[in-house]
């Protein structure tokens, strides 16, 4: 028996044959639509998925593969306290709850296709919609470098170094590029269907898997763990209660704000599919995260004492122990693999398409050549893709330092946006300096605790301290500028749901 | 009409959901009684979550209404 089972040329074969499939799907996507020449066809489908596509795309989108490969060692090292990833993956439709409704419904009338338009819209201020952009770009840029690493990382890995981290990194760039390229949000969404059924799966598959192998049942595992460490199977520290609900807030605001997650708001068909595909979607943490959490478990028993770094493969350990089984098992093991690389990739490619979609309407639409066809400024996303491509791989080859650190901000800066996406929605009174001058220093300080090395402070993120600085710049700034008539009628105007106005963009 | 920021229970229910997630009123360090070999505590955490899926898939159905009658109306009329 060799030590890595899915070195061979089974993994190649089913690696590739996904890959074909995922360009087959990109090529129907777009066939005969003439998406090339229509933004809202390109970045949001034609405004038109259904209730089964949107409801794979949320959750293809939102679940990438850290969520499998670096929740299960996150559970091996904490323990049972690790249980918060299924809450923190939940709560991201109550805060959808506290203002998709009503952004949905503005969007439609609005015909809104990028979340800044939104800024735009609303605050009619260049200050703002540029920090908003910076900010948004930013949080991008950051998923999309974890992306890259985790796909050289995982297929590399998983195909015990057959397939080099930089071809694996460039062949599914390649791939990613061409499905996009073809197809727009349509074939992101299509490939989504396929790659979040794929990974629901295989994450099930693979817990039937665990619990086979460690056949001593949920009472052994827990004993054996109590007998190892009784601080992972223990009622939990102050610190980490406090922190455990710390990162279910930031998780919750910060990954339904992600500019890729507001984008599919805008893309749903009708506010029947919206709600209706959110409603299954809140059941998919206990389904997906919770199992990965039993598998982190079950390896504590079956892997004792590995160090942070080895802890780092427990998915592959437990594939491999999985597929030495029987022929069924290793199988299902390598399309495991398959879905793994899936989930990476569709997390990349609805980033990579958001971030496309701001450069071509916002930044080169808006502000450099407002007269441009709608051909031309999908032309230009399409290729400030590929600049950002060589730009994070660059950054992924060479980590520099300190600007490396800057660049692990991703939810720290995103939630920044909140009193933007929330407050912006219903309080008339928001005003836009306040709101410029909220949302800048919130990331100041998020930034600057985070490169000063205090992420946490009393077990509560950085970004959280930010954010609520944020917000009583804004409320407090707000209530000190005296509002006329006039801008509250605007305001009113601009938010509300329930007008016949026609609420066209205005810049 | 329904929007569920609108409803202030909504919001107060979702909060009580996570800030008992954590156990921080359970005794630190506590394990037993285990139930099906799960701590006691992680099975009221684990619970709680499933609770929480449960009425956010209900709010999302049932208390969430915007324009879905003006939609479903322009339909008809094959707007």
């Amino acid at each position: 028996m060799q030590d890595l089972r899915f070195s061979g040329i089974d993994s190649i074969i089913i690696l590739l044959a996904y890959a074909v499939i995922m360009v087959i799907i990109g090529w129907l996507a777009g066939r005969g639509e003439n998406i090339g020449k229509s933004v809202s066809k390109y970045y949001l489908a034609g405004r038109n998925l259904g209730i089964i596509t949107l409801f794979f795309t949320l959750y293809a989108t939102q679940y990438s593969g850290n969520t499998i490969i670096g929740y299960a060692p996150q559970a091996y090292r904490e323990g049972f306290s690790w249980i918060q990833s299924v809450p923190m993956l939940t709560i991201v439709i109550g805060v959808y709850l506290l203002y998709a409704p009503r952004l949905y419904t503005i969007a439609k009338k609005a015909k809104f296709i990028t979340p800044t338009d939104w800024v735009r819209y609303r605050f009619q201020s260049k200050q703002v919609t540029i920090l908003a952009i910076i900010l948004m770009l930013w949080g991008i840029g950051n998923f999309f470098l974890e992306q890259i690493v985790a796909i050289g990382t995982a297929v590399s890995g998983l195909t015990g170094g057959t397939i080099p981290y930089g071809v694996a990194v460039i062949g599914f760039i390649i791939v990613m590029l061409t499905y996009e390229w073809l197809g727009g949000m349509k074939a992101v969404a299509t490939t989504d269907v396929l790659q979040g059924s794929i990974l629901l799966i295989g994450v099930i598959v693979m817990l039937i898997g665990g619990i086979t192998l460690s056949s001593g049942g949920a009472t052994s595992i827990s004993e054996n763990i109590a007998a190892i460490d009784q601080e992972r199977i223990g009622v939990p520290d102050l610190f980490t209660n406090i922190n455990w609900i710390s990162m279910i807030v930031l998780a919750g605001f910060g990954a339904a704000l992600y500019p890729q997650a507001i984008q599919r708001i805008y893309s749903t068909k009708s506010e029947r599919t919206f709600k209706k595909s959110l409603a299954r979607l809140a059941w998919m943490p206990p389904i997906t995260v919770g199992v990965v959490f039993i598998l982190g478990i079950i390896a504590i028993q079956l892997y004792p004492g590995l160090s942070v770094t080895e802890s780092e493969e427990i998915i592959g350990l437990l594939a491999n122990d999985i597929a030495d089984l029987n022929l069924f098992y290793y199988w299902m093991m390598i399309i495991f693999f398959g879905a793994i690389v899936g989930a990476i990739v569709s997390t990349a490619d609805s980033v990579l398409l958001s971030f496309s979609s701001i450069i071509s309407h916002d930044v080169y639409g808006k502000y450099i050549n407002s007269s441009a066809s709608e051909k031309r400024k999908i032309k230009v996303g399409k290729l400030t893709g590929i600049v950002l491509v060589g730009l994070i791989l660059w950054i992924a080859w060479n980590p520099p330092g300190t600007l490396y650190q800057i660049f692990v901000l991703k939810l720290e800066f995103l939630i920044q946006l909140v009193p933007v996406f929330i407050l912006g929605l219903y309080w008339k009174r928001l005003s836009s300096g306040p709101v410029f001058w909220g949302m800048l220093i919130g990331a100041i300080v998020a930034a600057g605790m985070t490169i000063a090395g205090y992420e946490t402070v009393f077990g509560i993120h950085g970004g959280l301290y930010g954010l609520t600085i944020n917000i009583i710049i804004c409320v407090v700034g707000s209530l000190m500028i005296p509002m006329n008539q006039e801008k509250r009628k605007k305001a009113e105007i601009l938010t509300a749901i329930k007008t016949k106005t026609n609420n066209d963009l205005s810049t | 009409m329904k929007e569920p920021i609108r409803k202030p229970w909504i919001w107060v229910i979702m909060g009580l959901l996570i800030i008992f997630n954590a156990p921080w009123y359970l005794p630190e360090g506590s394990i037993e009684p285990m139930i099906f070999g799960i701590p006691y505590w992680a099975l009221i955490s684990l619970l709680l979550s499933l609770l929480l899926s449960a009425y956010l898939s209900w709010v999302c159905l049932t208390q969430w209404n915007v324009i879905e009658e003006e939609e479903a109306n322009n339909e008809e009329e094959g707007d």
